[in-house]
């Protein structure tokens, strides 16, 4: 295990990802920010309009710091509606940089 | 469950919310609450409700809540203000929508009539004001008045410029073209649309999303989407509730362009919606590239169809708040198209460009002031949300849906578990183990543990009153209209909690003992004034918890109970004997005899064939007691006490007739050893037993439930002393008390059938089953043997 493996960050999303999740979600994110990303997307079933916009704000800001940022285990759900989104790129990797 | 079936039971669930939101702001409106933020969460309530049920198809109940709504808008903007006949005609409403809510959920059907009437009424609201602006129709078309909310007078102002035309009110132009863009210039359907869809925040905070929506659109054809995010900020400058993104949907197929707005029908206000078809999106695309070509095409595409201009604008309206590059190029090709359109009347300085600037201008201001108004929402919500949850804490607290069918099964395996650990326990002390074994302590421990897993689980399901208690203001209102009576219906302890179960089950008898309270308990307004009382009558209704029970009290300030005219009945329907001593308390509990009904005329309200004595046994099934005291003149009262859970029981364990039986603790007093010279015999046969000067009955528990013939010799076993719900007390005798645990109640109804003196069943730790003593039922009937009243009186 390098330095950088020991300094990722996890993160678990729950279930439903709605008006009532987006800011504990944003909050979440803003706490850990500064180190490479690792989401897990596998318990998602429902995924709104907010949060999207707060993965991908995260995307935005894991960018500016040149951080990795990866959604991992995507659940079917979580996918089935990034694609009804329009599919959106959130995984962020700098290049030569991997999680 | 089908996906879209349980969106739908979703949808439901949330409804049963929502209603009640609405009914409390409708109640405190009722009291005079004309607060915008009330109005706005009654409003909110339901036009949620209508969003919900468009996405499902269920017309009836959309065709409604649009009309309600309209009002609730009137009243919003203040155009209609609250009266006392508005509020009432608003709860009215209230019941209306939630029967179409019922009927939608159960697939049944709602009295049309009622229906009909409801929304002439509603009209009849609105008419007061503003019936020519808001272009109700009187056959109740919903459409009809959102059809003329839009603004085309002004549209036309320009397509016919006059010198008035550069004064003309470009934001409201704007507003108009970005409503109502190109209104199905070419009706006929085409290959496909280009959508542009940018959700607001209000579209959010009123629990719509973008993801449902684009799903409805993609149930309408085949469909490209495309996300703009540019938007977005970093983290840091994020707003969580504020939305940022915008898509751009092309959607193949041959819906009307009806069908595609439909779709947004319930965020159309929440949201800004561009709608074109991609024929004249290519029209405009090939403007866009400002070569010299382009502006040649565009003026035959604007001379074709010179009504287009608003459309242009709408697009320019569209684009001058998109980040996205193709907002420059545009008004740019724009400018040669406008021009042909009026040629013969333009004035010179009518400067189309300066005003496309102008537009844009105005745009970005709205766009701006949209920005500030989310905001202003965002605060007054949760305000307005505590408001409407009256007296519930401000901090909500995180909450998760489930299925009750999973607590259920959760309560169940923690009984089975309760069940085990009795059994293990009483495994472990007859292997002869000493009780400071180390196996002992640790079977101790292990039985407070399952206890506090036992009181939590049963806090889950541990609901506050309130669901039950707010279907009762309707209940009041339509029975008190019924009668011809005034009643004003008070509410106490909606917040006490009791188990899920239990408050399923109390909807029944709390609605026919306030049937009763209303038909029965209370005058006449006429009486009322005569006998020098308001002439609106007061109902009570209350709910508190009591020694482990939750006791429910419906109380009417009404003529009382009159005993004289209850005694002839219960004499003349042969269920008391003539020379019955009877205390007045007696005499009030009469009419729980199965068989008695005080209404001389059977009405339509209580008298339905349903006594109270179903009543009484209805809540005796759920291990509940009812009584009832009474004043004349002053009103009555009827308390019923119902156990806080039918999952669990702390009871004593005793023994009778070779039999295990559990006598509910909270009914007992005392135990003692009965003396041969306490015990005396009344006419040979009827035992009672002195108590510290007090006669008491003495049951024979073996002999009452029929496990033995003969009773126990005088002066052996041990007596329980018990009270029922009414007060009556009685002995119990038994051979020996084993021991204080609790128990896990299964019901004997649901599993076999009702026996009378027993409650339900359970089992212990040894595998046996045992059952639960029904103390009422044992003390009623030995009560009802006193010599002074027929044994006839026996259930």
């Amino acid at each position: 295990m390098t330095d950088a493996d020991a300094n990722i960050a996890e993160v678990s999303l729950c279930p439903v990802l709605d008006l009532q999740a987006a800011e504990p979600l944003r909050a979440e994110l803003m706490a850990l920010r500064g180190r490479p990303l690792q989401i897990d997307a596998s318990q998602v079933s429902r995924l709104g309009g907010l949060c999207l916009q707060v993965l991908l704000s995260a995307r935005i800001s894991w960018a500016e710091d040149g951080l990795p940022l990866r959604i991992e285990q995507a659940s079917d759900g979580f996918l089935e509606q990034l694609a009804a989104f329009g599919a959106p790129q959130i995984n962020f990797e700098p290049e030569g940089a991997h999680l | 469950m089908d996906p879209f079936e349980s969106i739908k039971a979703t949808f439901f669930q949330e409804c049963e919310e929502l209603l009640t939101d609405m009914e409390s702001g409708l109640l405190a409106m009722e009291q005079g609450d004309d607060d915008s933020e009330t109005i706005n969460a009654v409003f909110r309530a339901v036009h949620s409700v209508k969003g919900g049920a468009g996405a499902f198809g269920l017309e009836e109940l959309i065709r409604f809540a649009h009309v309600f709504e309209t009002v609730l808008d009137e009243m919003r903007s203040g155009k209609l203000h609250l009266t006392d006949e508005v509020a009432k005609v608003l709860l009215r409403a209230s019941d209306v929508l939630a029967d179409h809510v019922a009927a939608a959920r159960s697939g049944g059907s709602v009295d049309e009539g009622r229906t009909v009437g409801m929304i002439a009424d509603l009209q009849a609201l609105i008419d007061q004001d503003r019936a020519a602006e808001l272009g109700l129709n009187d056959d109740g078309d919903p459409n009809a008045g959102e059809e003329d909310f839009g603004f085309v007078p002004v549209v036309l102002s320009l397509d016919e410029p006059t010198a008035d035309a550069p004064e003309v009110d470009v934001a409201a132009l704007m507003a108009a073209a970005a409503a109502e863009p190109a209104e199905a210039a070419n009706p006929v359907a085409a290959p496909g649309w280009r959508i542009t869809f940018r959700p607001k925040a209000e579209m959010y905070a009123k629990a719509n999303e973008a993801a449902l929506v684009l799903r409805e659109l993609a149930r309408l054809g085949e469909v490209e989407v495309a996300l703009d995010a540019d938007a977005v900020p970093p983290l840091d400058q994020l707003s969580a509730e504020q939305a940022y993104l915008t898509w751009t949907i092309r959607l193949s197929g041959d819906k009307s362009e009806a069908e595609v707005r439909e779709v947004f029908e319930f965020v159309e206000d929440d949201c800004e919606l561009e709608v074109t078809r991609e024929g004249e999106t290519a029209a405009a695309d090939v403007a866009t590239p400002a070569d010299d070509d382009a502006s040649a095409s565009a003026v035959e595409a604007a001379a074709a169809a010179p009504l287009d201009l608003d459309a242009l604008l709408a697009r320019v309206a569209g684009s001058a708040e998109e980040p996205a590059p193709p907002a420059a190029p545009e008004p740019v090709a724009a400018a040669p198209a406008a021009p042909p359109a009026p040629p013969a009347q333009a004035p010179a300085n009518l400067d189309v460009v300066g005003l496309i600037a102008l537009a844009e201008k105005a745009s970005q201001d709205h766009a701006q002031t949209q920005a500030v108004a989310p905001k202003v929402e965002q605060k007054a919500e949760p305000k307005a949300e505590a408001r409407a949850s009256a007296g519930a804490p401000t901090a909500a607290t995180p909450t998760i849906r489930v299925d009750l069918d999973r607590v259920d099964r959760l309560i169940n395996a923690v009984g089975e578990l309760v069940i085990q650990q009795a059994m293990l326990s009483q495994r472990v002390f007859e292997s002869g183990l000493a009780r400071s074994s180390d196996v002992a302590l640790g079977l101790e421990d292990l039985e407070l543990l399952t206890r506090e897993i036992q009181d939590s689980v049963m806090a889950i399901r541990a609901q506050p009153v309130k669901s039950v208690f707010q279907r009762m203001p309707r209940l009041v209102r339509e029975v008190a209209d019924m009668v011809g009576k005034k009643v004003r219906l008070v509410m106490d302890g909606e917040n006490t909690e009791v188990d899920k179960t239990v408050i399923e089950r109390l909807s029944d008898p709390i609605t026919h003992m306030l049937r009763n309270a209303i038909d029965h308990g209370l005058e006449t307004p006429e009486e009322r004034e005569a006998g020098g009382k308001a002439a609106e009558g007061t109902v009570r209704l209350a709910a508190l918890h009591r020694g482990g029970r939750i006791v429910i009290e419906v109380q009417d300030d009404g003529r009382g109970i009159n005993r004289p005219r209850v005694r002839g009945i219960a004499v003349s329907k042969g269920l008391i004997a003539e020379d019955a001593v009877l205390s007045d308390d007696e005499i009030d509990n009469l009419i729980f005899l199965p068989g008695f009904s005080t209404a001389d005329v059977v009405s339509d309200i209580s008298g339905r064939g349903v006594g109270m004595d179903v009543v009484k046994r209805s809540i005796q099934a759920l291990g509940g007691r009812i009584s009832i005291t009474s004043e004349p003149g002053k009103g009555s009262k009827f308390s019923m006490s119902l156990p806080l859970t039918l999952a669990v029981l702390d009871g004593m364990v005793v023994s009778a007739a070779d039999q295990t039986l559990v006598a509910p603790l909270s009914n007992i007093v005392e135990s003692l050893t009965p003396r041969a010279e306490d015990v005396h015999l009344i006419g040979g046969r009827d035992a009672v037993i002195c108590i510290r000067d007090t006669f008491v009955p003495l049951i024979d528990v073996g002999v009452a439930l029929g496990f033995r013939d003969t009773p126990l010799p005088p002066a052996s076993g041990v007596a329980v002393l018990v009270e029922s719900e009414g007060g009556g007390k009685a002995a119990l005798l038994v051979e020996a008390i084993q021991g204080q645990r609790q128990v896990v109640i299964k019901s004997l109804e649901a599993n076999y059938q009702h026996i009378h003196g027993v409650a339900a069943a359970t089992i212990l730790g040894d595998g046996r089953v045992a059952l639960i003593l029904d103390v009422d039922a044992l003390v009623t009937t030995s009560r009802r043997k006193a010599p002074r009243i027929e044994k006839r009186m026996a259930v």
